[in-house]
């Protein structure tokens, strides 16, 4: 069942009064539960193709289903609101909020969604710390906690709703090998569970257990035929 | 307790010190804006009230034929609303030892049947005992006097001692700290005792539907003819201001300041809160950004950045409010004791403290609107991509790089064309204080220059006013031997609101006669020129006067009552002085007119040594040689206290100026703070880049300072062409609220008032840059790198 499809999909930004393409008629399909890795060079449109499947930006061209949903069709605050429910997202610097301690921004990403009922927050924020084994750390707020530590809160808060598809803009790519593999052993468990995963990543994916390897250059979609370090 | 709540309560706690700042400035502009309302309200509700409470009289009319006048039956007129004789001389009653000052002296039918120009026992006996007088209770602050002291007063020539059993207060009169006057009320035998005159003389009345003071005018036009029915013939009238107490511009001066002072620190600090808010969201928005990545909607974020508003707002009002109630009961009780009036307001109505919280809360708002709009609508990839400042257009251009390479001027010129919204708001906000505050210095210099002028008008040190007129040379006699005086001139004259008890025209305006070559006045011409000496009648007014002769057209002829005569007289000019309605005519043509003799009232006394102790001196001696020779006068001034007079009326409105827009230089200069402050916490990476390739804490430093001397040095420069019409507008609009209509002040750039606001502008811009940039620097440079 494809859960994310993208037909001829384009991207192209104004910069210093030049047209910039990112993407250039992109097609592809995901399917639900599918472990996806999404590789190219700096610039190549990986971020580009991830902040239009999690609608966080619009394409100029082309046409994208999310969840069977046409997610540009949505306002604003809907998307916000069918995004916060659908997609759980992982940043490569973790953007917790620091005012919040570990368990409220788990508690924040509920109360905007508002999909679990209230009395069963605490608990599921719980059980996602203790998931990916930081629940000592609940009370704390983000700058107590190590970067391992706060990417392991950011996948917990991108867990908070149930979402069908986690997407991680190089999760890993601030942490130290160690780290970087107990996050990556979460991310397999998750899609064991069912979740389709999407990470974009810079690293080398060899021996890594992608079922889709999505390889972009400059804006398109090439056939992966290299590892990634190959193409740093 | 929700999160988003929460996460609003932690970013107060995070952001403690703009927090702090923000709260800090709508606070002072809470405190200030709210003090100044409350005192508006009180003021505004509490002169006028103390004065109407009394039924101020309406018009009063001499005559010595009331005797013909059944007051019972002038009672009875419908129009009528209240009627009583209240006869009043002017005598000389001692305040300290050989200092005089005019006694008015009130004579009252029944103390305790007052139904008109009503006043109120404060202490002592009241009603005064039979052959004692009562005094007004502000004359204590210019005099010796008290309850039981026993002074001597002339009246006649004589001296007679005067025993003061009560303090009155009466709220119909200018206070006696401005005006130099000693009210006292008696008994009628003891009026007559005192004065030798007659009572029953004055009569003062109070009409029935009368709302104007054209109102009166015709209702006194039908009353004189039923007098003259009656053969009363009416020598004199009277109709003041309607029902506005005397001195009613000073407060209303001190009003409009309040007023457009108030809107103006209300304004700005809602100018300083918008800019802290919009540093607040400009460092959270990535925040924003992740927020609206794991679903905040836009109703979310509005929410956490209204909490944060409110809290500010609740914070501010709970402080600000409860001072303003107290800093503007106690201003309030300050103009009321400058004033002399009570403050009668004890409640303040609920819709005072509702516009304050209403406007404390919502006006924060409001002003921060564009920045909760940028907060609501940003898109999440606009806010994810936000890292701070951006080049700004510069980065879009190309810049050539002078021979001379760069330099810190230049490097703090671009810096400030970073944030030009902001910058600009800064700039601006900082002008409009520095253009209020030099506005208010212009202003009073404006005022200060009037006074000088009104000084130099007068060329003599004393004037005696004496009660009878005489030849000049028995005028002048007694005082022959005062060497001090170097020359004496005789004029027919009086002054301010004695005028009308020395000479005057029939409807009260008083007259001064004196040789249209005289050196002793250098007056301060509106229009025209002054007397010429020509065939022809010609007369001079005052700007008080023009609206009895309006509209006013040099070189017109109109007619003017003198000595019971109506006679036709060319207008020649009009001058700008700060006293009642006045016209200047020539001393030999009033001779004539009025069949005198070569006689005078009034002594125009130049001395030798014209300083201010050297005046008072001689004033002593001439004040014993009126005692000891028993010469009848109406009073004694000297045109150094004269001066004071004019000061003293004019001093309460100068410092109200000044200190309100001290109050509005300092909304702006903390905006100014604020703005320099985020702009320098901001750029706490760039510190750290600036740092990392070479540049010395002491380099960066000064470019910080820089950028706050370019903001300050053009905050002044705006500020400067925003005062010069600022200030022709004020003299203008001062000169009418305190000299009358169509009474411009001069413009007048204060020189002083220009090198203090540079002086302060550019040590505020010092301060709001150094201090930020010394802070910024003593994070060490791997912080600053990685500050977010």
């Amino acid at each position: 069942m494809n859960i994310i499809q993208l037909n001829n999909v384009s991207k192209s930004f104004e910069q210093g009064g030049q047209s910039f393409t990112a993407l250039s008629n992109v097609s592809l399909t995901i399917t639900k539960g599918e472990y996806v890795a999404l590789i190219g060079k700096s610039g190549s449109g990986k971020s580009t193709l991830l902040n239009l499947i999690t609608g966080i930006d619009h394409p100029t061209g082309g046409h994208i289903t999310v969840a069977d949903t046409d997610i540009h069709k949505f306002g604003e605050s809907s998307l916000a609101a069918w995004r916060g429910k659908n997609i759980g997202i992982i940043f490569q610097f973790f953007q917790l909020i620091p005012t919040l301690t570990i368990i409220e921004n788990i508690l924040l990403a509920m109360e905007f969604v508002n999909v679990i009922p209230k009395d069963q927050r605490q608990n599921r924020a719980k059980n996602l710390l203790t998931q990916v084994g930081i629940l000592e750390q609940a009370n704390k707020f983000p700058s107590a906690l190590s970067g391992g530590e706060q990417q392991r809160a950011a996948i917990a808060r991108a867990l908070a709703n149930k979402p069908e598809i986690l997407v991680a803009d190089e999760p890993t790519g601030n942490l130290d090998s160690a780290t970087a593999k107990s996050i990556k052993a979460i991310f397999t468990d998750l899609v064991a569970a069912g979740t389709t995963v999407i990470i974009v990543t810079h690293e080398d994916i060899s021996g890594t257990d992608f079922d889709q390897i999505i390889q972009l250059k400059d804006g398109q979609i090439q056939p992966h035929n290299s590892t990634v370090s190959e193409m740093k | 307790m929700s999160i988003i709540f929460k996460k609003s309560m932690r970013d107060i706690q995070q952001r403690f010190r703009s927090t702090l700042l923000a709260i800090l400035a709508l606070t002072i502009g809470i405190w200030g804006g709210g003090s100044l309302l409350v005192s508006f309200y009180i003021m505004s509700n509490d002169l006028s009230a103390n004065y109407l409470l009394t039924k101020p009289y309406q018009l009063s009319i001499q005559s010595k034929d009331f005797a013909k006048l059944d007051l019972d039956n002038l009672h009875e007129l419908p129009e009528i609303a209240a009627a009583e004789f209240r006869d009043r001389a002017i005598l000389r009653i001692e305040v300290k030892p050989d200092e005089w000052l005019p006694l008015w002296l009130y004579s009252v039918e029944d103390f305790d049947q007052l139904s008109i120009a009503k006043f109120y026992p404060q202490a002592g006996q009241f009603p005064p005992a039979k052959g004692t007088i009562a005094i007004e209770r502000n004359n204590l602050l210019i005099s010796q006097l008290n309850v039981d002291s026993v002074a001597r007063a002339q009246s006649n020539g004589k001296l007679i001692d005067v025993k003061i059993s009560g303090i009155i207060f009466d709220p119909g009169q200018a206070p006696s700290t401005q005006d130099a006057f000693i009210y006292a009320y008696t008994d009628e035998a003891n009026y007559t005792r005192l004065s030798g005159k007659a009572t029953h003389q004055k009569l003062i009345i109070r009409f029935n539907n009368v709302k104007t003071q054209q109102d009166v005018k015709q209702a006194y036009a039908k009353l004189a003819i039923q007098f003259a029915a009656q053969g009363i013939k009416i020598e004199a009238s009277n109709i003041p201001k309607f029902d506005q107490h005397p001195h009613q511009f000073q407060l209303n001066t001190i009003l409009m300041i309040n007023g457009s002072i108030s809107f103006l620190t209300f304004i700005m600090s809602m100018v300083l809160i918008s800019q802290l808010m919009n540093s607040i969201f400009t460092r959270q928005t990535r925040q924003i950004g992740i927020m609206k990545a794991i679903g905040a909607k836009r109703g979310h974020i509005l929410r956490i950045y209204l909490t944060y508003l409110l809290s500010i707002s609740a914070v501010s009002i709970a402080i600000g409010l409860p001072l303003a109630v107290l800093t503007g009961k106690k201003y309030s009780d300050f103009i009321a004791s400058v004033l002399n009036f009570d403050i009668l307001t004890t409640d303040l109505p609920y819709f005072i403290f509702a516009i304050v919280i209403v406007l404390g809360f919502i006006l924060p708002v409001i002003f921060s609107l564009p920045m909760l709009r940028n907060a609501v609508h940003i898109s999440v990839n606009n806010a994810l991509a936000d890292y701070g400042i951006e080049a700004g257009n510069n980065a879009s251009s190309s810049r050539k790089t002078s021979s001379m390479g760069m330099n810190i001027y230049s490097l703090a010129w671009r810096n400030l064309a970073r944030r030009k919204g902001r910058m600009l708001v800064t700039m601006l906000t900082m002008a409009l204080g520095v253009g209020i505050f030099l506005t208010g210095f212009n202003v009073r210099e404006s005022l200060s220059q009037f006074l000088t002028n009104s000084s130099n008008s007068m060329q003599y040190d004393l004037k005696v006013v004496l009660k009878n007129t005489v030849p000049p040379e028995t005028a002048s006699a007694p005082f022959n031997d005062i060497a001090a005086i170097s020359s004496i001139e005789g004029w027919l004259d009086g002054v301010g609101r004695v005028q009308t008890d020395a000479i005057a025209t029939a409807n009260s305006i008083g007259l001064v006669a004196m040789p249209y070559d005289n050196t002793l006045n250098k007056h301060d011409f509106l229009q025209g020129t002054w007397l010429t000496g020509a065939e022809q009648l010609e007369f001079v007014i005052n700007q008080q006067a023009a609206s009895e002769f309006a509209p006013i057209v040099i070189g017109q002829q109109y007619t003017i009552s003198i000595a019971g005569q109506d006679i036709s007289a060319r207008l020649v000019g009009m001058v700008r002085e700060f006293d009642v309605a006045k016209i200047y005519i020539d001393i030999d043509k009033y001779r004539q007119i009025a069949k005198l003799d070569d006689e005078i009232n009034s002594l125009m006394m130049v001395l030798n040594d014209r300083s201010y102790d050297n005046v008072l001196r001689v004033k002593k001696q001439v004040e014993r040689v009126i005692a000891n020779q028993g010469i009848e006068v109406v009073y004694i001034i000297s045109e150094v206290e004269y001066t004071k007079i004019v000061f003293d009326h004019l001093n309460i409105i100068l410092t109200a100026l000044l200190i309100l827009s001290l109050l509005v230089l300092s909304v702006s200069a903390m905006g100014m703070g604020s703005a320099m402050g985020i702009n320098v916490m901001e750029r706490t990476r760039e510190i750290g880049v600036l740092r990392a390739i070479g540049a010395t804490p002491k380099m960066v430093i000064r470019l910080f300072v820089m950028e706050g001397f370019m903001v300050s040095a053009l905050s002044v420069l705006l500020g400067i062409l925003l005062a010069l019409p600022l200030s022709a507008y004020g003299a203008k609009f001062f000169g009418n609220l305190i000299l009358g209509e169509n009474t411009p002040l001069d413009f007048t750039f204060s020189f002083m008032g220009f090198a203090i606001t540079l002086i302060v502008t550019l040590a505020f811009g010092y301060i709001a840059s150094r201090l930020p940039a010394s802070k910024a620097i003593k994070i060490s440079v791997r912080e600053a790198i990685a500050y977010e």
